[in-house]
């Protein structure tokens, strides 16, 4: 019966070809931009997300009790050495890193700004984030006597300074008193995010502690996950062993790149709504002149035995016939369109100054999600089933048993 | 006499004309606020941001923006302020002397923005002076008085009251330090300006950094703020090669540019929408057309050209398209001029925003005439191009075939 209903749906949307191509392209044109928006949209979403976990704080960070409200470098995190021991033995950890952080003052033979002193270890920073990945001139090192410093790249664009050049970083240590050190530029990172590029001076961990006195204490973990869902079960877990520190997920330190996240998925939705309500809209149209136009035949199939449950069927056969192809035609389209840009990415190199005002990747890799499929696969069947349901009530008030003696 | 029979058969078929001008009015009109929305928001997020501190044009010695050192200053400021008094155009202007020092309150020390402006001209430049949030802004006899940014103050661990040092570097190269005290805390919302900057007197910070008559740049506001870039012109001619004039739309170009992605989006986002309304109206105008194919066929039978049946066809697309745009149009222009006057406020965003450095959360649409018959006369062109193809297709079928059409 079911293969019977199937043919018999094709053969009518065959002998109405040009209005069924018009549903089917309709569907699948709407489709294909609605999964590139989708991709593009999330992908620039994520890159950002991605962007501040790699270059700061990780999936978790863990600073001193009071550190994020009060930023004192004598807010250490006392024996870390034996927390980072744990972590990283800790299967839901991908890895662990750690840094001392310090506002202090960078100046040139001409120009100063502020900026944000990190002391960092590159092997570790390799490993964990990947920032080498985000380096854009020089090298990811500090030379041969550590006497280097790699810097955003938007500080050194304001200093008006590039490789090799000289800077003199200052800063309040430990013990209250002012140091300041010489240092080269061995390199410029550019991560996107927007904080680091503009604030950053990355100079050698021990090299921080010395300036700063800071012994062997470090201002931050930053810790990455192998999966998200165990940040906030990994978040309580150490924050009831570790009272004395302060645990952070990456969205409570960056609570605007999750409202951005959930800003983009509402704009999503509220688009494939109103794209989905008037693709209906014209299932609709086509799927009542058909049956309207079929009266005579509907009452012949009646009178010959067929049940109205039967073409009931026939005709949600019709438009889910309809609707399918059209979604696979647009889930195809789709589909490569973002595979490609994903592979390849989205080059807005053309507007990479206003994208930078944002911290948007110039180049951005569309993000392929099986649920985008499976969402607008339900909406378009969703569309062609309630898109049939007037129709159907009105052949049933039509009564087409009567239709017959019309002409 | 097309006129009359495109009327006639609108009203005939109701159901199709009723759906018809329903999407097209919506189309329009979600057309012209969304462009009212963009542009609106687009202009009060750059204007906010403009108004707050960096001011519609900036004077500075023509290499300093390349290379912002002290060797790169306006030396004879003064002097550029007397062409300036005599220089139409100009509402008003107000010199600034920008650096960067460390601040220090013993336990500690932090590194920010140290800038001497003239208190009397500074309120009507930016939103410095209305951004008070504690103590007072500062006067022209200013001493030693600062006016801090609120996150910067708290970061320091000061209060209204309370002394600070600074060391920097001054317009000599020479070494620049002093004790300063908090005369008022402001808070203009933009998170890293308030963590940053500080503003002393003009005449005590060119006292004390060696700079005498001297300003990193002079910031002007227009009497036309549509003019910008006239003004900078007639600037740039009456003071010489010597300085370079800068208005909001290059020094804020990144905004600028990041507004112009954000409409691409946009209008990205309405190009898909308008596709399947395309379709839509499409589907309907080629059912209703071969509805009539044996009308049509009749018609042509006793005489009736192609061209004729096109006309009239025609004639009842641009009836429906008019009517609906028209609709659109109204609908459309109220929704604009009402959300310009009681602007959408996005509380729940704010701190997004402010993290990009965007300083209002109530957006107002735009009301332009122009840019709305823009829109409008796009959507007819889309409303009427729709219905082009089902009617060229029903015009090409023979009579007898159109006739005996089932």
């Amino acid at each position: 019966m079911f293969k019977l209903i199937c043919k018999i749906s094709w053969a009518s949307l065959k002998r109405r070809k040009t209005r069924s191509l018009m549903v089917i392209l309709m569907i699948s044109l709407s489709l294909w931009g609605l999964l590139f928006m989708e991709g593009i949209y999330d992908g620039m979403t994520e890159q950002m997300i991605t962007n501040a976990i790699r270059s700061d704080c990780g999936d978790l960070t863990i600073y001193a009790k009071d550190y994020r409200l009060e930023r004192k470098i004598t807010q250490l995190i006392p024996d870390h050495r034996a927390l980072k021991r744990r972590l990283d033995r800790d299967p839901r950890v991908r890895s662990t890193n750690t840094r001392i952080l310090q506002d202090g003052l960078v100046a040139t033979a001409h120009y100063s700004r502020n900026c944000l002193i990190i002391g960092i270890s590159p092997k570790s920073e390799k490993k964990h984030g990947q920032l080498d990945n985000y380096l854009i001139a020089g090298h990811f090192d500090f030379g041969r006597r550590n006497n280097g410093a790699i810097i955003g790249a938007k500080l050194a664009r304001k200093l008006k300074i590039g490789v090799g050049k000289k800077i003199i970083l200052s800063a309040q240590d430990t013990q209250n008193e002012v140091s300041a050190i010489s240092l080269k530029v061995r390199g410029l990172l550019r991560t996107n995010n927007m904080l680091f590029d503009e604030m950053a001076v990355l100079i050698d961990q021990n090299k921080a502690a010395q300036m700063l006195s800071t012994g062997k204490g470090i201002s931050q973990i930053s810790i990455l996950l192998h999966d998200e869902q165990a940040l906030e079960p990994l978040q309580k877990e150490l924050q009831a062993r570790q009272p004395r520190l302060a645990i952070f997920r990456w969205d409570e330190i960056y609570p605007a790149l999750l409202q951005g996240r959930v800003m983009m998925k509402g704009f999503n939705m509220v688009t494939n709504l109103i794209v989905f309500c008037v693709a209906g809209l014209g299932i609709f149209g086509v799927m009542l002149v058909s049956i309207m136009e079929r009266l005579r035949e509907f009452g012949i199939l009646l009178a010959v035995g067929t049940s109205f449950r039967q073409i009931c069927w026939m005709v949600i056969g019709e438009s889910l016939v309809l609707g399918s192809i059209g979604f696979m035609s647009g889930a195809v389209l789709g589909g490569t369109t973002l595979f490609y840009f994903h592979r390849q990415g989205l080059d807005l190199s053309l507007f990479s100054e206003g994208l930078e005002t944002f911290g948007v990747d110039s180049i951005t890799y569309a993000l392929i999600r099986p649920e985008y499929f499976l969402y607008s696969l339900l909406a378009v069947i969703l569309a062609t089933l309630i898109s049939v349901i007037l129709p159907l009530r009105m052949l049933k008030k039509a009564n087409p048993v009567e239709a017959i003696h019309t002409l | 006499m097309f006129l009359k029979f495109a009327l006639k058969n609108i009203r005939a078929y109701t159901k199709r004309s009723l759906v018809t001008i329903l999407l097209t009015t919506v189309s329009t009109a979600l057309l012209i606020f969304s462009s009212g929305w963009m542009n609106g928001s687009h202009k009060t997020m750059i204007k906010s941001s403009v108004e707050v501190y960096p001011g519609y044009l900036q004077i500075t010695n023509k290499d300093f923006r390349e290379s912002p050192s002290f060797d790169h200053l306006i030396f004879e400021s003064k002097q550029v302020a007397k062409i300036l008094d005599t220089t139409p155009g100009i509402s008003v202007f107000g010199r600034r002397f920008e650096s960067f020092v460390l601040y220090s309150t013993g336990p500690r020390s932090i590194g920010g923005r140290f800038t001497g402006i003239e208190p009397d001209t500074e309120p009507f430049l930016s939103r410095l002076k209305s951004s008070l949030k504690k103590g007072h802004f500062l006067e022209t006899t200013d001493t030693g008085q600062v006016y801090m940014g609120i996150e910067l103050a708290r970061k320091l661990g000061v209060g209204v009251g309370d002394q600070l040092s600074f060391i920097g570097t001054g317009a000599d190269y020479s070494f620049a330090a002093d004790t300063i005290t908090v005369k008022g805390l402001f808070q203009t919302g933009l998170f890293d300006f308030d963590a940053t900057s500080a503003f002393v007197n003009l005449d005590y910070f060119q006292d004390i950094m060696a700079g005498d008559n001297m300003a990193t740049h002079f910031i002007v506001l227009p009497g036309d703020k549509d003019n910008v870039e006239q003004l900078a012109r007639t600037i740039a001619n009456r003071l010489g090669p010597e300085y370079q004039i800068v208005s909001w739309m290059q020094s804020m170009s990144g905004l600028v540019r990041a507004m112009e992605i954000d409409s691409i989006f946009g209008y990205l986002t309405l190009a898909i929408i308008f596709i399947v309304i395309f379709f839509v109206i499409m589907i309907y105008t080629w059912l209703a057309v071969f509805a009539r194919i044996r009308e049509i066929g009749i018609l042509r039978g006793i005489g009736t050209s192609p061209r004729q049946i096109f006309q009239l066809l025609l004639t009842e697309s641009v009836l429906l398209s008019l009517l609906s745009i028209v609709l659109g149009t109204l609908l459309g222009g109220t929704l604009s001029w009402y959300f310009s006057v009681h602007p959408i406020t996005f509380s729940g965003y704010e701190e997004q925003f402010k993290q990009y450095g965007l300083v209002a959360a109530a957006m107002p649409t735009e009301f332009a005439p122009l840019t709305i018959l823009r829109d409008a006369a796009i959507m007819l062109i889309l409303s009427v191009g729709s219905t082009l193809y089902p009617i060229l297709q029903v015009i090409r079928l023979p009579p007898i075939k159109a006739i005996n059409h089932v």
